[in-house]
């Protein structure tokens, strides 16, 4: 009985979100268009019940075990992930209806997709074996999908839908095969405690090896690490504006969740992490590249979206110093990981939610230059998309300043990282220099007629919020850091 | 005591608060922005009251938890150095915020200006109180957003760049010292078992050589950019030229002086043996920006620039009093940055003044305007002989006694039983000699091309040329008291920052002496308040008070 009702709980994000999520596409059939913004905040309702749920369950998530055969578990680590995801997938719809309405393609269906992939990512969050890693994956990624193709006759929409659903589908491909290698390598083994316990014996063979490195591929691919990070771009920009935010929020905190899961507790042995083929080293050596390419890029990119598409990559190689430090036995770079993926997802959606309001319908004002002159005519959302800026760059006191600082500070306790601190501060500055053109267009320049914008309170509020959290979270991490500790 | 986190908080929310007011009238923010200018310069006064002469170590320090589960804390307090750079920074403050130049002048976003300067304060003040690394780099970056902001929404024509350079040129080195500063806090933790960013206690560790002239490359670089030391000063002219007169003003006064101060209160202590051993480079990089900045300023037409390139200059001395590593040289240093503070923040006023009145920073645009602005061209002649270093004004004791302790610097290495940091110190004093004499000749041609000569240009003529306001009056009374009264008693400033500077000194050469000993040994601690010297090792050439007064 105690069996059951702890399975209950472990399960009940799952179970409401994925529920809501029928119920919403229920409803986007069954009920009147204009009941539709009911629908709408009912399934925001669903996801801040959640976000409840989870902070209830936090003060006994320490006890908690592996359940349905070792599928799943509702750790402190899962049940912050949750938070962070239901958060974004909340704000997203709340951004995202007044956008669709601006942009006249209200869609009935896209409150389910946000609850299916916020499903999605619980899924990969939770999974403490390949089999339900690979459905939530799948689960999140067929969402993304849709989601990314939803405007109906938009060229670059359907471009980046199609090139992330081929690409996504070759990183299942890999997934699978890289799977059914370590089942093969571990004798019968796809839970990530087996795993662990064999990892040791396997680890010596090569075609252990590949397989891990093919599982890696995946994941690496939804986080959009170089070499797989082709398809961030165009997705990013074909993308509806509200979903590019909840892609680089939501996505990338379960992609990485489900790859410090992974990482952390199946492969975590020093000599599988640190051996001859150890992943870690191969993961420092990518960090590298995909922070300086991903900055590099961005200088040169006119259009808003695009800009903030590479940094998104650039953030990715940041992150993948701390997933490297796991791999060198640092134990508090998974902490200061959860600290920097809820920072930059508050920081993250609060800038495509802001790109989001600046155009109107007929012109999504993106490139940098109708950007010119905001600050004059909406100040304070000028002043949002500077706090914004400034926590991408890690400029203090934002949240994304700490959450640099704690990372850089657990990588920097092995000599190993040093230089890869190093390259993440310089490659800062290149950041800095990016963002600030924003800054710069916004507040130095001047324009005849400024980007108007929609009228949406929703907006707003979520706005006010993201950038009360960024700050808040900068000025005192404490809270946060308490809950990822 | 919490007046020092009164203090520092206080311009940061008064700042966010002038966002919120009403953006339509200037007479009200101006005045509220003076208001709180005003506040926090009274409670700085009453820190300089509660302030005990004679004691070495922190006074009045806040230490509040901030971040625990990192050792992060909130800690705050002030010495004989700090002190009169935080007195500096509120004075100068209410200097700016008072001149119709500063603000009057700036076209619009009042508000904005308003908060920016407010925040800026609280970035500087609180650097320059900092005990705790994590603190005082945030406070550090603090300052760089409302400064590049000033610059690049109030500045002049080519103000995007100006501002971009100043924003790029800082961060290097910022994000660098960060890099380093997480370094030493894992160091730390490895040595004393826990997370801390206490200062007291960084001052005690020692990394072996090599990590520490990279960790000192790092926290060198940062405060020598922003000093500016010659050749990292390209960002200066830029900066200054571009920048709104109440920017330059703050920029030259205060902001420049937290490069040097950071170079004296972090990087010597922490890093003894690296700093030991570039000190050659360093000094000789200061002695050719004297000489350079001073060079650059004779050869410039555009005023503005001129005096961009005189901070180069003059900001040398502060360098190079400060690598002496004897009494009289650092504590000359100090002086001088807070004569510079006055003097060159006077000019920059001075230039926003003649700005106003004639919209041209050309030299040869002016001639003659004594006869319309007698107030005017006499205090503008007092400021500019006191940042030329005339005897009796407040440039003359900084920049004379980094002289004496760069000449003397053998010698007094010799009686503290300290290894020499450089050679030729007396050769390098006479080098930097020869700056006082140009600082003489660039700035009263400066002078004479303005303020002398015939009224022959008819724009100068115009009745847009007139005199002082009661409120321009108040403001250069301000400055010229103080040039005038720093000159002449610089005894009450120098008594009370002396025992501080010596106990820095005292420890610094303790702990070169404790790193020479051993400098390839791993990273450790030593002990508390220098490595054990003997009693009679101290130095005995007491320095600055003698004969000065």
């Amino acid at each position: 009985m105690t069996g059951d009702i702890s399975l209950a709980h472990a399960l009940a994000p799952l179970v409401v979100t994925a529920g809501a999520g029928c119920l919403a596409l229920l409803a986007g059939v069954f009920v009147a268009a204009r009941f539709r913004p009911v629908v709408n905040w009912l399934s925001v309702a669903a996801l801040a019940a959640v976000v409840l749920l989870c902070a209830l369950a936090l003060p006994q998530a320490g006890r908690a075990q592996p359940v349905l055969s070792d599928m799943w578990v509702a750790d402190r680590m899962a049940l912050v992930f949750d938070i962070i995801v239901a958060l974004a997938g909340g704000m997203t719809l709340m951004v995202l209806d007044p956008f669709t309405r601006e942009h006249g393609f209200p869609r009935e269906e896209l409150p389910a997709l946000v609850l299916f992939a916020v499903a999605g990512m619980i899924m990969v969050v939770h999974a403490t074996h390949l089999v339900s890693l690979l459905i939530g994956i799948e689960t999140m990624s067929l969402a993304a999908y849709a989601l990314v193709g939803c405007r109906p006759r938009s060229g670059p929409g359907a471009e980046g839908a199609l090139k992330y659903f081929l690409m996504g589908a070759l990183a299942t491909g890999f997934f699978v095969y890289g799977m059914a290698l370590v089942y093969g390598t571990t004798g019968g083994e796809l839970s990530l405690p087996g795993i662990a316990s064999r990892a040791a014996h396997a680890g010596n063979n090569p075609l252990f090896v590949v397989g891990v490195f093919l599982i890696l591929a995946a994941l690496l691919f939804k986080v959009a690490a170089v070499p797989f990070h082709m398809w961030l771009p165009d997705a990013y920009e074909g993308a509806p504006t509200p979903v590019t935010g909840f892609m680089a929020a939501g996505i990338k905190a379960a992609a990485f969740g489900g790859m410090i899961r992974l990482l952390g507790s199946a492969l975590a042995r020093p000599e599988v992490a640190l051996g001859h083929a150890g992943w870690a080293r191969a993961i420092g050596l990518l960090a590298f590249a995909t922070m300086t390419l991903g900055n590099l890029a961005a200088i040169r990119q006119e259009s808003v979206k695009r800009m903030l598409a590479y940094s998104a990559i650039a953030h990715a190689g940041y992150l993948l110093v701390g997933v490297a430090a796991i791999g060198y036995g640092v134990a508090a770079a998974q902490p200061a990981l959860i600290f920097y993926l809820g920072a930059y997802a508050a920081t993250t959606l609060g800038t495509f939610a802001v790109a989001a309001w600046v155009g109107r319908q007929g012109d999504e004002c993106l490139h940098v230059d109708d950007w010119s002159g905001i600050a004059r005519r909406r100040p304070a959302l000028a002043l949002a998309m500077t706090l914004f800026l400034l926590s991408l760059a890690g400029v203090p006191p934002t949240g994304g300043f700490f959450a640099k600082f704690y990372l850089l500070r657990a990588a920097v306790e092995r000599p190993e990282l040093v230089w890869l601190v190093v390259a993440a501060v310089l490659n800062s500055v290149i950041s800095v220099y990016y963002y600030l053109r924003i800054v710069v267009a916004m507040y130095f320049r001047n324009r005849a007629e400024p980007a108007r914008g929609y009228p949406s309170i929703a907006t707003g509020v979520v706005l006010v919020v993201l950038a009360a959290v960024v700050l808040m979270l900068g000025v005192f991490p404490s809270p946060l850091l308490a809950l990822v500790q | 005591m919490t007046s020092l986190a009164i203090t520092t908080l206080l311009p940061l929310v008064a700042g966010a608060v002038a966002l919120l007011l009403p953006g339509k009238s200037p007479r009200l923010l101006r005045w509220y922005g003076i208001a709180v200018a005003l506040v926090t310069f009274a409670q700085s006064l009453c820190v300089l009251a509660a302030f005990e002469p004679g004691q070495a170590g922190f006074q009045m320090e806040v230490n509040w938890a901030w971040v625990p589960a990192l050792g992060i804390r909130f800690h705050l307090g002030v010495d004989g150095i700090s002190l009169w750079l935080l007195m500096l920074t509120t004075l100068m403050m209410v200097v700016t915020l008072l001149s119709p130049q500063a603000t009057g002048f700036v076209r619009d976003r009042n508000r904005g200006f308003v908060a920016a300067m407010l925040m800026l304060e609280s970035g500087m003040i609180g650097a320059f109180l900092a005990l705790d690394l994590f603190a005082f780099y945030v406070f550090w970056e603090l300052m760089l957003v409302p400064m590049y902001f000033i610059i690049g929404i109030w500045g002049g024509e080519r103000r995007v760049y100006a501002a971009i350079k100043f924003m790029i040129f800082t961060l290097v080195g910022s994000l660098l010292m960060l890099a380093a500063i997480l370094f030493m806090a894992v160091a730390v933790h490895g040595l004393v078992g826990g997370w801390t960013f206490d200062y007291a206690t960084w001052s005690r560790l020692m990394l072996p050589e090599g990590t520490q002239l990279l960790c000192f490359g790092a926290f060198a670089l940062s405060f020598l950019i922003k000093v500016p030391l010659f050749p990292l000063h390209t960002w200066l002219p830029d900066a200054h030229v571009e920048a709104p007169t109440g920017g330059s003003v703050i920029l030259a006064a205060v902001l420049l002086k937290l490069g040097a101060y950071g170079f004296l209160r972090f990087a010597l202590p922490f890093f003894p043996l690296a700093a030991h051993q570039t000190a050659p480079l360093v000094a000789w990089l200061a002695v050719a920006g004297i000489v350079y900045g001073a060079l650059m300023a004779y050869a410039q037409d555009d005023i503005k620039k001129l005096v961009a390139y005189s901070s180069v200059s003059h900001l040398g001395f502060v360098v190079l009093g400060i690598l002496t590593f004897t009494a009289a040289g650092v504590q000359g240093g100090m002086y001088q940055m807070l004569a510079h503070g006055i003097s060159t923040g006077g000019l920059f006023l001075a230039v926003g003044i003649l700005y106003e009145r004639r919209h041209t920073r050309k030299l040869t645009d002016f001639g003659g305007l004594w006869a319309r602005t007698p107030v005017f061209a006499a205090c503008f002649l007092v400021i500019v002989l006191a940042s030329a270093g005339l005897p009796g004004l407040c440039g003359f004791v900084g920049e004379f006694l980094v002289l004496i302790g760069t000449f003397n610097a053998g010698k007094a290495w010799r009686e503290a039983g300290m290894a020499p940091a450089f050679a030729h110190p007396a050769l390098m004093a006479a080098i930097s000699a020869t700056a006082v004499i140009l600082a003489a000749v660039y700035l009263l041609t400066m002078f004479q091309k303005v303020m002398l000569g015939p009224l022959d240009k008819p724009e100068n003529r115009d009745e847009h040329v007139r005199d002082l306001s009661w409120t321009e009056r108040i403001v250069f009374g301000i400055v010229v008291v103080f040039a005038l009264g720093m000159g002449l008693m610089p005894g009450p400033i120098l008594s009370r920052s002396e025992a501080s500077v010596d106990a820095l000194l005292e420890n610094y050469r303790g702990r070169l002496a404790e790193a020479r000993g051993k400098p390839e040994a791993p990273a450790r601690m030593t002990a508390p308040g220098g490595a054990g010297r003997p009693a009679d090792m101290r130095p005995t050439w007491r320095g600055p008070r003698g004969g000065m007064e």
